[in-house]
């Protein structure tokens, strides 16, 4: 009964943190971008090369990290691939001609210095990074 | 055709040049990958290597080079060499094109093209793309694979909404000419017969392809049509103790038609697809034979894949393909039931390890390298290591 007890707080730890580190990444786009939210199908589809623009019309380029856990988090919670299955998508495109590769930025002040200055530029970081210059988009 | 192509790519460059005020602005990337691999089959010897005798004659390296000067346009070119048993051996232009795309909706490529037809035709030959070493043989033949993955022409393509709660359609098309060289593996066998097309033969291709990516996250279902006008070209026909004779191969009309669904969610991928390419035609030696050419092959499979961890999947399929032309015998099919497995030590490096149950001796043997008969059934074994950056 004592194990149980530990087993279930244990769980009820693991699904607490893995709540906040979902809540850790954010979205953040140029602030020549018109939208201010967006969904988690267009989110999935700029990023895995199938969408160049969003709804309303605005081009977008999005903008990766290189590696680590928030660039790991944000492949679970949006695309559902892990790095390498996302990066064999992206080379599928990238050796049939279809598209060229995202760049890929570290650390996290570099993504937000390239998004600030770069029309269309949508990327992910951290929320407790700080972001100026950028604007944050909500997924819904 | 393929000069004017040349020439518009060439123009499209110095456009690039002229404007571009420095490399960055470019965007200039350049991605490769390389492949070893090992065959081994039970019996028999397959695509032209000793197999039989374990062989590692299949080396594949590719290199990508693209520039991206401005949102909408995009230039690139990729060579590849690649040796399976005695194919290729030799560095070829896989594609040089130049793509505008205006929008989501409308997009067009231009030059020597990968072509969009069946599921994977334009992305079959990308060895880290898959946990597979080989595509089911009977629509992706890997003899065939540098005349089939291309043509010189144009793609139009682009993905269309469909309104609310239908889904997106995406849409291919494509026109231009395709070239089957001289040393492709349609000809092996005719060219172990004394028959030989020193240029191979080409002729006009056109087609379209549509994806419906349906509502149902992750499943796509579709189809696609290829249709190659009339091929006629000159060939010689040696006949031992009689000489060497002038005359030509025809390939008739057709069209071939394919459809696919596709389920891929997570950790799990499950395909399906069916094509069929029937070819009417002959072989005419003025004065000497007149021999038809009729094929109807049917062609499917049923894959499926899982990703047990990070950094390991494993995958099964099934694929079966009849020629109703041929008489009845092994020669008439191949039946092949294969189990994969694919370990990624980093996102740069990995390994393949896969075993095919063969039987039938449709695909995959050629008469020099098996002398006799054929043995009906065989076990292919496949181990292969790859790079990718």
């Amino acid at each position: 009964m004592k194990n149980l007890r530990y087993v279930i707080l244990l769980l009820a730890a693991t699904s607490i943190f893995a709540i906040n580190a979902q809540a850790q990444v954010i979205v953040i786009a140029n602030p020549g971008v018109k939208a201010n939210e967006i969904s988690k199908n267009d989110l999935r589809d700029v990023f895995t090369g199938n969408a160049t623009s969003l709804p309303d019309g605005s081009r977008v380029v999005p903008i990766l990290l290189k590696s680590g856990t928030v660039h790991e988090e944000f492949l679970q919670v949006y695309i559902g691939k892990n790095d390498t299955a996302y990066r064999a998508g992206w080379r599928s495109l990238v050796f049939s001609g279809q598209a060229s590769m995202p760049k890929s930025l570290d650390p996290e002040t570099v993504v937000v210095e390239f998004v600030a200055h770069n029309a269309g530029a949508i990327g992910y970081i951290s929320k407790s990074t700080p972001h100026e210059g950028v604007k944050v988009l909500t997924v819904r | 055709m393929k000069r004017f192509l040349v020439g518009a790519l060439a123009l499209a460059l110095g456009a690039i040049s002229a404007t571009a005020q420095s490399l960055e602005d470019l965007n200039i990337q350049i991605h490769g990958y390389a492949t070893q691999g090992f065959l081994y089959t039970t019996q028999n010897n397959i695509f032209t290597a000793k197999s039989s005798d374990g062989s590692p004659a299949w080396t594949e390296a590719v290199v990508n080079l693209t520039s991206q000067p401005n949102p909408k346009l995009r230039v690139g070119v990729q060579a590849r060499y690649f040796m399976l048993g005695n194919f290729g051996n030799a560095i070829t232009l896989d594609w040089a094109s130049a793509d505008y795309k205006a929008n989501d909706k409308f997009g067009v490529r231009f030059g020597k093209v990968k072509t969009p037809s069946t599921l994977f035709n334009e992305t079959q030959d990308i060895d880290p793309s898959y946990i597979w070493s080989l595509l089911p043989q009977g629509i992706y033949q890997i003899g065939s694979r540098n005349s089939n993955l291309s043509h010189y022409g144009g793609v139009v393509y682009g993905v269309v909404k469909l309104g609310s709660n239908l889904g997106k359609l995406e849409y291919r098309g494509w026109g231009g000419e395709r070239v089957i060289g001289s040393d492709d593996g349609y000809w092996v066998n005719q060219k172990e017969a004394g028959l030989n097309m020193q240029n191979g033969i080409s002729g006009v291709t056109y087609g379209a392809t549509l994806h419906w990516k349906t509502p149902l996250s992750g499943l796509t279902v579709g189809g696609s049509n290829l249709k190659d006008n009339q091929w006629v070209a000159p060939l010689t026909s040696a006949i031992p103790t009689y000489g060497t004779f002038p005359g030509t191969e025809t390939l008739n009309a057709f069209n071939s038609p394919s459809v696919h669904a596709r389920y891929e969610k997570n950790k799990v991928m499950v395909v399906g697809e069916y094509a069929r390419l029937p070819v009417t035609g002959a072989i005419k030696v003025p004065g000497v034979y007149t021999k038809p050419i009729r094929l109807d092959q049917r062609s499917w499979y049923v894959m499926a894949s899982y990703k047990l961890t990070g950094k390991l999947t494993a995958g099964v399929y099934d694929t079966q393909i009849i020629d109703r032309q041929m008489a009845l015998g092994p020669a008439r099919y191949s039946k092949d039931w294969v189990i994969s497995g694919r370990y990624d030590f980093n996102q740069f490096l990995y390994a393949k390890a896969e075993e095919h149950i063969i039987d039938g001796t449709m695909i995959g043997y050629d008469t020099a390298m098996n002398p006799g008969t054929l043995k009906p059934s065989t076990k292919l074994t496949i181990l292969k290591i790859g790079v990718s950056f």
